[in-house]
């Protein structure tokens, strides 16, 4: 059990390495927090998330821009490596749901779509990731196979936003309960509800907490039933 | 005085003389779903085909009354012709444009052929070109994707934009490649004819690149390729740039075209009168989702603002409304007749 001081000193030092994108010290640190038995949980949470909230902040002040923030990105991956095995697989820390995820067809760009990814791998999510440029009906079928609680969507070009609507028809035809979470630039809450999906990630840090929350009213839905 | 044919007018107006009324056009694709349906063919088949690229850019302008024809209609041609293929999506519901299946892992894989210049597609978009410049009846633009953006087609922009930080010289000669290229293809366009090319670096606002990035990674490689282009020749950029205009007005175009996300008041302002500026309207949201009678207003204020033509913020998305793009049409040939800040009327 490490000292409360010891704790703060690696937790800063994983969150300084992910804003400072040092890829080197975040894997030092890591493993240090392998070694000294710090709780893998915390270490993710309170030092490599903490960290890219403190990017995402210096990114709205365009201090950083996309260069820096995928950096930044690799930083915390580098970190997640090492501390993710280490979780431990229960409710209260570790996985908390399975989620698909994928860039609509016609639409290549994907640097959104993987920010996204990662704050679900640092929620303690499995990720299925479809990837880019993905058939509309792949995704329904993905969801089937894994019975995943939530479909995360995204789109950079307006053009290819309207595909969205048609996979939401799709898997919720098949499944309503799957919670479906839109993002990307040309997405709005207003698009979101049009298009009958659960959530709308604005940013990379809200989206995993929307998924936590659907989930969460998910879990209610099944345990207690759709209210009349 | 008789009216100016719509190649007049669009040639007058690139050179900054005076014309009878602002042009419609834009340096970006002007295809519509209306010109498709009327040759009896797919948005997917398009592509591929000389006659069906001049046959659909000549149909939509006869039908709107556009100025001018642009050809192509996707961003592929140039990276296809290096082997990186294009997924035109002929099965797809709807209209999908094509994009780039296959991109090089890495900065070293990126081995451009020496012959690419006459491969895939090339030759199909120089012959619709010529068949456009032949008829005479239009103004003819073509354009060329920036270095940048034309990178981020064949190789992941991830792997660009943190190259940037951890090997700038591997990024640098990677530009000076596609520098060249996009050189080299404005060129040849130019060569046939062509009244006006558009280099679209759409990638590089301030969405991505912070502007001191700008200035070292996008600035040179455009300067470089406007001063090996003639006139008249404009530089488009997408998404944010109110934190780059002087530093685009400072590349050696003769225009400047910006999407809605630009401060045209501002703009004006920063680059003066004797620039072009063109801009700035939502193409999908003016053309596709508003209601008609919404869009004069979209219109008047880019006029009001200080354009000197009105043009679409990107590509048109071929499924316009038809009387939403006659609004525009309209909007302008009512409100265009007095002088903008950069071209007088006759």
């Amino acid at each position: 059990m490490v000292s409360e001081e010891r704790r703060s000193e690696i937790l800063k030092n994983l969150s300084d390495g992910v804003v400072e994108y040092e890829e080197d010290r975040v894997k030092e640190y890591a493993n240090i927090a392998v070694d000294e038995e710090l709780d893998a949980y915390d270490a993710i949470m309170n030092g490599l998330a903490a960290g890219m909230e403190i990017v995402g902040d210096l990114y709205d002040r365009q201090e950083y821009f996309v260069p820096e923030i995928l950096m930044c990105a690799d930083a915390l991956y580098a970190g997640l490596d090492i501390l993710k095995p280490r979780l431990k697989i229960d409710g209260s820390t570790g996985v908390k749901g399975q989620v698909v995820i994928g860039t609509v067809q016609g639409d290549v760009h994907d640097i959104g779509k993987n920010l996204i990814k990662m704050m679900f791998d640092v929620g303690g999510f499995t990720v299925h990731d479809l990837g880019r440029d993905v058939p509309l009906e792949k995704f329904a079928e993905e969801q089937l196979r894994t019975d995943a609680e939530i479909v995360a969507l995204s789109a950079m070009m307006t053009t290819t936003m309207m595909g969205m609507k048609k996979v939401i028809a799709m898997i919720k035809e098949k499944n309503p309960d799957v919670a479906i979470m839109l993002g990307g630039a040309p997405v709005t809450k207003d698009v979101a509800n049009l298009f009958g999906a659960d959530g709308y990630a604005e940013s990379a840090g809200n989206a995993v907490q929307e998924a936590i929350k659907m989930i969460g009213q998910l879990r209610k839905l099944k345990e207690h039933g759709v209210p009349a | 005085m008789a009216a100016m044919t719509p190649k007049e007018r669009v040639k007058k107006f690139m050179k900054r003389e005076p014309v009878d009324t602002m042009p419609i056009f834009s340096g970006m694709g002007m295809v519509t779903v209306q010109a498709i349906n009327k040759m009896g063919i797919r948005f997917a088949e398009v592509h591929g085909s000389a006659d069906y690229l001049a046959g659909s850019a000549t149909c939509s302008s006869d039908i709107f009354g556009f100025d001018s024809v642009i050809v192509p209609y996707d961003m592929c041609t140039i990276p296809e012709a290096m082997g990186r293929g294009c997924s035109t999506y002929a099965n797809a519901e709807g209209i999908l444009y094509p994009t780039v299946p296959t991109k090089w892992e890495n900065l070293d894989a990126a081995d451009i052929n020496t012959d690419w210049a006459s491969k895939a597609r090339m030759p199909v978009v120089e012959e619709a070109l010529k068949k456009l410049i032949s008829e005479g009846k239009y103004g003819v633009g073509g354009w060329v994707l920036g270095p940048f953006t034309l990178g981020g087609q064949v190789i992941e922009l991830d792997l660009l934009l943190k190259g940037i930080k951890k090997d700038a010289e591997k990024v640098h000669a990677f530009m000076k490649k596609m520098t060249a290229v996009v050189i080299h293809v404005a060129k040849r366009y130019q060569a046939l004819g062509i009244d006006y090319i558009t280099i679209r670096e759409m990638g590089s606002g301030t969405d991505l690149l912070s502007p001191r990035m700008w200035k070292q990674l996008i600035q040179p490689y455009l300067r470089e390729i406007f001063e090996a282009l003639e006139s008249p020749k404009v530089l488009h950029i997408c998404g944010g740039t109110d934190l780059i205009v002087e530093m685009m007005n400072d590349c050696g175009a003769d225009a400047l075209s910006f999407d809605q996300k630009n401060n045209l008041v501002e703009t004006r302002k920063k680059i003066g009168n004797d620039v072009i500026l063109l801009g700035n309207f939502d193409p999908y949201g003016t053309l596709c989702q508003k209601e008609a009678s919404e869009v004069p207003a979209v219109i008047k204020g880019c006029i009001n603002a200080g354009v000197d033509a009105v043009w679409p913020g990107c590509d048109i998305w071929p499924d316009v409304k038809q009387e939403n793009v006659e609004a525009w049409v309209n909007t302008v040939r009512e409100l265009g007749k007095k002088a903008t800040p950069a071209v007088g009327r006759l």
